[in-house]
């Protein structure tokens, strides 16, 4: 009888995954016991990170989006429509089309959704670079202010110990605002203030999500002239009279209000019933080790959408996917998993236009920041620019 | 010139950036150190390891010459050249996989109903039928008569 596995989400985690399982399994897809599917919601393939350089001028949409299907190994099949409802019980989906699709195995790697509109005033007066058309219109904003002030903010997800998207980014890209501004011959007459939340995951009163990070980083803005300040989380904003309000009780003015927004599951996940996350996020609740979905042990979990205290970005699918494939041939082929996944994500941080920083970290041990380079940055840019598509593949 | 050994690490700047680093009062530091010094010293003394400093020099000079025009223009490459095997490679595994699984190969007649039939094997055909004409287009532009000077 032919085992049907369904990959659900054409993002970095899914494709690759779906790639790496027709590999795994080859014995078993060649001789058509094993069928793979790949369904997503968009005939498109995006690289999602290059969003941020497009804030900056640095990307075109046509150079960080494929075909999804010309990513694909020719044993998948492709399936162009949009999961309605999760039915993990009965191992079913619903799509939008009508249509249901039954499974042996699932992955959910559905990623996850900016909501500006979850905090007032946002959607309105603020900007972010998370998706392609936001960072278009926060790139028409930043190559054209001459004087004023850019106020940097960051909102992580209400539910305890869970990261917002990208954990560096907002790091990133005011690194990359100062040069930009530099570039342009603008950033004497404007004032950068990156601020950061009380509450950061388990830290408190920080300006960046892990302790050692946190700490290098006064130096480093202080030596551009970028203000910092910690405890601001945003509560709502003033679209009239250009002013963020955080929890704390400030207020503070702003021309360019660049905040990470809220997050949270796709619809689908969001009304599928099993998350147990605070403030309606939908984060999936995933075994740390196996990457099940709790509950149901033929789904597993993985990226943006789990509930895990890992950063949600393509560094952790990257480490995430071999887990599940693993995972998922030991169950068809001895009965249990096999494989453990020890929260590793690696990343190469883009510190200003030019220099990067190669960075690694787990559930035990956080990142050590090393000084940025320009092999560093060659790296980042190499990566962008050709080795994320081998990543998509299943290559690399 | 007082060579006295006294005079020379009283006077010598780097005997005080050496007795300064803590890594250099580790015995096992140390140790490394003339493990190292054995391993290199043929080296040094042959002027071989001239060549691996003029190999470290001209990839830093790779690196202070590289800009975001050249990694895009390698990158591509390397893109074109990856996706291109990879497309290749898996049209030949998955066509050939196919062709196996059938116990006996298809009547001639089949495969040309097959041709018939089906849109994509006819794109495929077409394919191979324009990737010829172009080897033809380039062999004539590489190879064909030119006018004399």
């Amino acid at each position: 009888m032919v085992k049907n596995v369904i990959v659900v989400g054409g993002g970095i985690g899914g494709t690759m995954t779906a790639n790496s399982l027709v590999a795994k399994l080859y014995p078993e897809v060649s001789r058509d016991k094993v069928r793979i599917t790949l369904i997503s919601n968009s005939p498109w393939h995006y690289y999602k990170p290059a969003f941020m350089y497009v804030a900056f001028g640095a990307f075109y949409k046509n150079e960080l989006r494929r075909p999804q299907a010309s990513l694909l190994r020719p044993e998948i099949n492709f399936v162009l429509d949009e999961v309605e409802g999760f039915e993990f019980s009965a191992s079913r989906l619903r799509m939008s089309s009508g249509k249901t699709y039954d499974y042996d195995y699932l992955v959910v790697s559905t990623g996850c959704i900016p909501s500006p509109e979850r905090i007032a005033g946002l959607q309105e007066a603020g900007d972010h670079f998370y998706q392609h058309d936001p960072a278009m219109q926060l790139y028409r904003k930043l190559a054209t202010i001459e004087k004023g002030r850019i106020f940097i903010g960051v909102t992580f997800p209400k539910t305890p110990n869970v990261p917002h998207q990208c954990g560096i980014a907002p790091m990133e890209t005011t690194l990359m605002l100062d040069e930009f501004l530099r570039q342009r011959g603008v950033r004497n007459q404007i004032e950068i203030v990156y601020t950061y939340p009380t509450v950061s995951q388990l830290l408190r009163n920080c300006l960046f999500l892990q302790k050692d990070t946190s700490e290098v980083l006064p130096a480093i803005f202080e030596s551009k002239d970028i203000k910092y300040q910690r405890g601001f989380t945003l509560a709502r904003v003033d679209p009239e009279k250009q002013v963020a309000i955080s929890e704390e009780g400030q207020e503070e003015p702003f021309d360019i209000l660049m905040q990470t927004p809220p997050i949270r599951a796709v619809d689908a996940v969001l009304n599928s019933g099993v998350s147990q996350a605070s403030n309606n996020e939908g984060w999936l609740p995933t075994n740390r080790q196996s990457l099940q979905l709790e509950g149901f042990d033929n789904v597993f979990v993985m990226g943006d959408t789990v509930d895990l205290p890992i950063s949600k970005a393509g560094g952790s699918c990257h480490s995430q996917s071999p887990v599940i494939c693993n995972n998922m041939a030991g169950l068809m082929r001895i009965g249990k998993t096999v494989a453990e996944y020890d929260g590793k994500v690696q990343a190469v941080a883009q510190m200003g236009m030019e220099a990067g920083m190669p960075l690694w970290y787990d559930y035990d041990v956080d990142v050590k920041p090393t000084p940025p380079t320009k092999i560093g940055g060659l790296m980042r840019k190499g990566f962008n620019r050709g080795v994320y598509w081998s990543v998509a593949r299943g290559l690399v | 010139m007082d060579n006295t050994p006294t005079a020379m690490t009283a006077a010598h700047p780097i005997d005080r950036v050496l007795r300064a680093s803590p890594e250099l009062q580790d015995q096992a530091t140390l140790d490394g150190m003339s493990d190292l010094i054995t391993k290199v010293a043929p080296l040094l003394q042959g002027r071989r390891l001239h060549n691996i400093v003029d190999l470290l020099a001209a990839t830093s000079d790779i690196v202070e010459m590289a800009d975001d025009a050249m990694v895009q223009k390698l990158m591509a490459f390397y893109e074109d050249t990856t996706g291109g095997v990879w497309a290749v490679g898996n049209a030949l595994r998955y066509a050939s996989a196919r062709a196996a699984r059938a116990e006996a190969p298809p009547t001639l007649w089949r495969s040309m109903r097959r041709l018939r039939k089906d849109d994509d094997a006819r794109r495929g055909l077409d394919m191979a039928v324009n990737f010829l004409a172009e080897l033809g287009r380039q062999s004539r532009a590489t190879h064909g008569p030119m006018p004399a000077d």
